[in-house]
């Protein structure tokens, strides 16, 4: 922004509000938790549900138009709409899920829901954001709320241990983060998407400057997706972190980071595609095959998912290396570059929204399994007889799992569908071999969670906690992945519609 | 009832599921749950009867069809329809439905419910994968069938279950997916997946072949043709005897199926550079198929490796791409599943009672067992191909096409391999009754054993009707098959049936079935 305006707060009062009720409802709920003095915490339980079903309403019932706010520093459009509800509701189910534990176990934690409210906040942000500084403040405002959430769970030395790694790790990615925006900003002059968007498109652009202002920060981004070579904490913590977070963090902070990798490909995308094209294939495939291969011999059930997370963050970078192709690739390609994007676009979209259903359904179960002394219910070979003991549980991680590797009718299937064709669309017919490759070899890992359940007996030591809503929760979550396994149409348009309206 | 014919293969296919959906959640109770089970295989059946008796023999296309847009504004659709081949198949399955519900009435114990569930899922998955018309849902189909078939093994199988079952997974997987970039690309390239617009295609010479190889590659696994057969064995010993039936009766020509429908049609110029080369592969199949169920000790696992065998012929006979070998091909996919049903179904009653299908544990059970004895003959005589029983129809028809084939190298001397394939059949089918069944009652363990009950006779008698019907009568499948093959088969070139085998297979000779295209005269 060359000069500084007034914002004039009255008039974006309307299409601010969703950001300003969960940012209000995070500090009333601290308040609430401070005056109301007991110790069952469920009251704080519906008034993070209700600030989120509030913020959803208020976007619902809101302004549809696409308008940046705050003098530019946010952009709301469908886009930005519909990842604020994909980030409300994993809330929601978070919050179910973990306040059930609490009330199982009596061990409460009041700060789990100011905290989670304020990181869905920084989500928001995230993949609203339209400055470089709106980036940096809604990662930061996610992440930090994120490292206490993990390692808050009191007298857990792995958690502790896992919040720890997660912050050094984190604080230093977004100093990667941070030098990349210092580049970026050198070459554009300004920070606002705007002004980059103007100076990538007029005269040539310093390609040694920006090509490396846009790396550092997909190194920023793909810290938080957990891509190859930067995913070394994802094991440690998602296997130290509480399992309704882990299922928070590969669910949430997932579809934020890819939100706003999106925008920034559709950004830089000339730059990107020139500079960073290869280098992105050839992570992808890394991504892919190094999270499929380690998930292999893992006996943890969690850090199974971590690698199985970190592998589907290679399947969605696929979909990104194939929304840039257009400008890496041939003429033929750019021809049909606007049909390509839009198919990837959608594709990573509905992806998104598909992997949250199944990990949550998945994450649910894990939740609740473990016996309630604080003991994390981890370990594969201790789900025997699962579908002897809790039959509805054991078929709703049978469904979360063959949606995860993708088998029909589950939505995983129709995610990798959609995403497989806007690869082959690109052209990039190898790296969609690569890709059916890798999730072949995913199926013998997510197969081994049904193995253990269905066609083991119970055991002695086989989990068998219990807790009816969660179980209900995420029951309804694995009947949603079989819907939109089945139906799916609705949503991909809806995601084709909504990636149509990104713009800078 | 017009809401169930106009809708009818939605009903045929999707029954089953809803049955199994309210046996895992309803119907939970054991009693109750077999004949639940039992009485929506058997609707299911009356119902395919309705496609038996309205289907019109004269046409080749499909018939019943059905279709409403699903993805990409009906790019993509929910697409079934029926033409003969579809239709023969269905038969067997709706058939051979009940017969397996009503096998497992002692031989499954534990979570019946459960297990019947299964079974009607994969019904439906079968009806499904034989009806649709659109690639993707065809792929849904044929994919979402694993997962019955996964737990079927896996639950209620053997000692190795659990290896056997993954193994089979993993195995058809490893096919499939090869086959979805196959099925993706030319959806990009005709901008539908409905199977014509598929078939309309010009596709260049280089893509035909790798296409080619990724679809065959995904049925190969799946009939399954040498040296892709590892699984089969292992499936089927694990597999309890309802699995084996459905497995050997249907699931395996899902392959042979798969071929002909989509292989073979969408990709000529593959079909010729290959074919040579399979039907070498399937001769090795036919003879090494035999050979190793030889020298099984195990009873099941010579029922397996025979259908190596078996099913050897069948791709020999398609891809003679002769008029009469194809039409054998499908008549031999048909007598397979009764003859290796029925096998399977036989030596699951022995095995409920002496709990071993160890040939060496043995002998002269036809002392006591005389209907048992006599059920077995005739199911081994009609595995063996003997004149009079279905058998001999099918494996008559592929070497009479192999022998003639033009795209089969050195044609008369594979015709002559395969045909060694029959003389081996009989020497281990019958070596094996023979050790079974005749001489003396050896083994005190076997005397007193009880024959075949009430309930084991009504499971076995239709089948053994059905043998002896198409043996003596193979047109009642070959009238319907006629157009059909006519219509799959119109993009590749086909050797016409000169010595009009066909035509003599049937009553009426003034309606000449499948292919008098003569090739000379184009």
């Amino acid at each position: 922004m060359n000069e500084f305006q007034i914002t004039d707060f009255a008039a974006q009062a309307g299409d601010l509000l969703p950001y300003l009720v969960v940012a209000g409802g995070g500090l009333l709920v601290m308040v609430v938790d401070s005056f109301v003095r007991t110790l069952k915490k469920d009251h704080l339980s519906y008034l993070t549900i209700f600030v989120l079903c509030g913020a959803v309403i208020l976007q619902i019932i809101g302004d549809k138009s696409d308008t940046t706010l705050l003098n530019g520093m946010l952009i709301t459009s469908d886009f930005t709409r519909v990842f604020n509800f994909l980030f409300a509701a994993i809330g929601v189910v978070t919050t179910i899920y973990a306040t059930g534990l609490f009330d199982r176990d009596g061990r409460y934690r009041p700060e789990f829901y100011p905290l989670i409210l304020f990181s869905i906040l920084g989500m928001m942000v995230l993949a609203a954001a339209n400055d470089l500084l709106t980036i940096f403040l809604g990662l930061e405002t996610m992440s930090l709320s994120t490292y206490i959430l993990v390692g808050g769970v009191r007298g857990n030395t792995s958690s502790s241990e896992a919040g720890f790694k997660y912050l050094i790790l984190g604080g230093f990615s977004s100093a990667f983060l941070l030098m990349g925006m210092a580049l970026v900003y050198g070459f554009a002059g300004g920070t606002g998407f705007a002004d980059i968007s103007a100076a990538l498109q007029t005269g040539t652009p310093d390609r040694l400057l920006v090509g490396l202002g846009s790396g550092l920060m997909l190194v920023g981004f793909g810290f938080k997706v957990a891509l190859v070579p930067f995913h070394m904490w994802t094991p440690d913590v998602y296997d130290g972190a509480p399992s309704y977070i882990t299922g928070f963090m590969a669910t949430a902070i997932k579809a934020a980071g890819f939100a706003i990798l999106v925008r920034f490909a559709i950004l830089m995308q000339p730059q990107l595609g020139f500079a960073w094209y290869p280098v992105l294939s050839a992570l992808a495939i890394l991504t892919m095959s190094a999270g499929n291969l380690i998930a292999l011999a893992q006996n943890n059930i969690k850090r199974m998912l971590a690698w199985s997370s970190v592998a589907h963050a290679g399947y969605l970078m696929l979909g990104i290396v194939a929304m840039i192709s257009p400008t890496h690739g041939g003429s033929e390609q750019m021809m049909h570059g606007q049909a390509i994007g839009e198919a990837s676009g959608s594709a990573i979209i509905f992806y998104l929204i598909g992997y949250s259903l199944m990990n949550l359904a998945a994450f649910g179960v894990i939740n609740i399994l473990g016996q309630g002394n604080g003991e994390e219910a981890d370990d594969i070979n201790r789900y025997a007889g699962l579908s002897r003991t809790q039959p509805v549980a054991a078929a709703t991680l049978a469904v979360a799992m063959l949606s995860l590797a993708g088998i029909p009718p589950m939505v995983g299937f129709m995610a990798k569908f959609y995403l497989f064709s806007a690869v082959i669309k690109a052209g990039l017919i190898p790296l969609a071999i690569v890709g059916v490759i890798n999730s072949l070899i995913s199926v013998y890992y997510y197969l081994r969670v049904l193995v253990v359940m269905y066609m083991k007996e119970p055991e002695e030591d086989s989990y068998d906690g219990k807790e009816m809503v969660s179980v209900v929760m995420a029951g309804f979550l694995a009947l949603l992945v079989i819907t939109l396994g089945v139906i799916p149409d609705s949503f991909h348009r809806m995601a084709m519609l909504v990636f149509r309206g990104i713009q800078f | 009832m017009s809401f169930i014919t106009d809708h009818i293969l939605t009903w045929v296919t999707f029954l089953p599921l809803a049955g199994a959906l309210l046996l895992w959640t309803v119907v939970r109770r054991e009693a109750q749950a077999r004949i639940f089970a039992m009485a929506i295989a058997l609707a299911d059946f009356v119902l395919s009867l309705h496609l038996w008796f309205h289907f019109d023999t004269g046409r080749g296309d499909d018939q019943f069809v059905e279709r409403v847009a699903w993805l990409f504004n009906g790019q993509i659709s929910y697409h079934l329809g029926m033409d003969g081949i579809s239709l023969v198949l269905v038969m067997l399955t709706t058939f051979l439905g009940p017969l397996v519900v009503l096998s497992t009435w002692r031989a499954v114990t534990e979570r019946v419910a459960g297990f019947l569930g299964f079974v009607l899922f994969l019904q439906a998955a079968m009806l499904g994968t034989f009806f649709a018309r659109d690639m993707l849902l065809f792929y849904v189909f044929w994919e979402a069938m694993l997962i019955p078939m996964y737990f079927i093994i896996g639950i209620w199988g053997g000692q190795q279950r659990i290896y056997a079952a993954v193994k089979f997974f993993i195995f058809t997987m490893v096919g499939s997916v090869f086959m979805l970039v196959g099925i993706i690309y030319l959806y990009l390239q005709a901008g539908s997946m409905n199977l014509t617009d598929f078939l309309n295609l010009q596709i260049g010479h280089e893509a035909q072949l790798w296409l080619f190889a990724a679809f065959f590659l995904a049925f190969a696994i799946k009939v399954p043709l040498f040296p892709l057969h590892t699984w089969l064995p292992d499936a089927h010993v694990q597999a309890p005897t309802a699995g084996s039936v459905i497995l050997a009766g249907v699931l395996l020509k899902m392959g042979t199926y798969g071929m002909l429908r989509f292989a073979m049609p969408l990709f000529p110029e593959g079909v010729a550079y290959f074919a040579p080369y399979i039907n070498i592969l399937a001769v090795i199949g036919i003879i090494y198929g035999a050979l190793v169920a030889m020298v099984q000790p195990d009873v099941k696992k010579l029922v397996a490796y025979s259908s190596v065998s078996h099913l050897g012929f069948v791709v020999l006979g398609l891809f003679s791409l002769t008029s009469v070998g194809i039409a054998g091909g499908v008549f031999q996919m048909l007598a397979h599943g009764l003859s290796t049903g029925a096998l399977f179904l036989l030596v699951g009653v022995i095995y409920e009672r002496r709990h071993t299908r160890e040939v060496s544990e043995f002998g002269g059970l036809a002392h006591g067992m005389p209907l048992y004895a006599t059920f077995f003959m005739i199911a081994t005589l009609a595995s063996i191909g003997l004149p009079g029983l279905a058998g001999f129809v099918g494996e008559f028809m592929i070497l009479f096409g192999a022998f003639s084939s033009q795209a089969v190298a050195h044609a008369r001397l594979m015709a002559i391999l395969a045909a060694t394939g029959v003389v081996l059949g009989a020497i281990y089918m019958l070596w094996m009754y023979q050790r079974v069944f005749l001489g003396k009652l050896k083994n005190v363990k076997n005397e007193g054993l009880p024959d075949l009950s009430l309930r084991e006779m009504a499971v076995l008698i239709p089948l053994v009707v059905f043998m002896f019907w198409l043996g003596v009568r193979p047109g009642l499948v070959l009238d319907r098959l006629g157009p059909s093959l006519e219509k799959v088969t119109a993009p590749l070139n086909i050797q016409a049936d000169d010595h009009h085998i066909l035509q003599s297979s049937t009553t009426a000779t003034d309606n000449p079935v499948f292919v008098i295209r003569n090739t000379e005269g184009q």
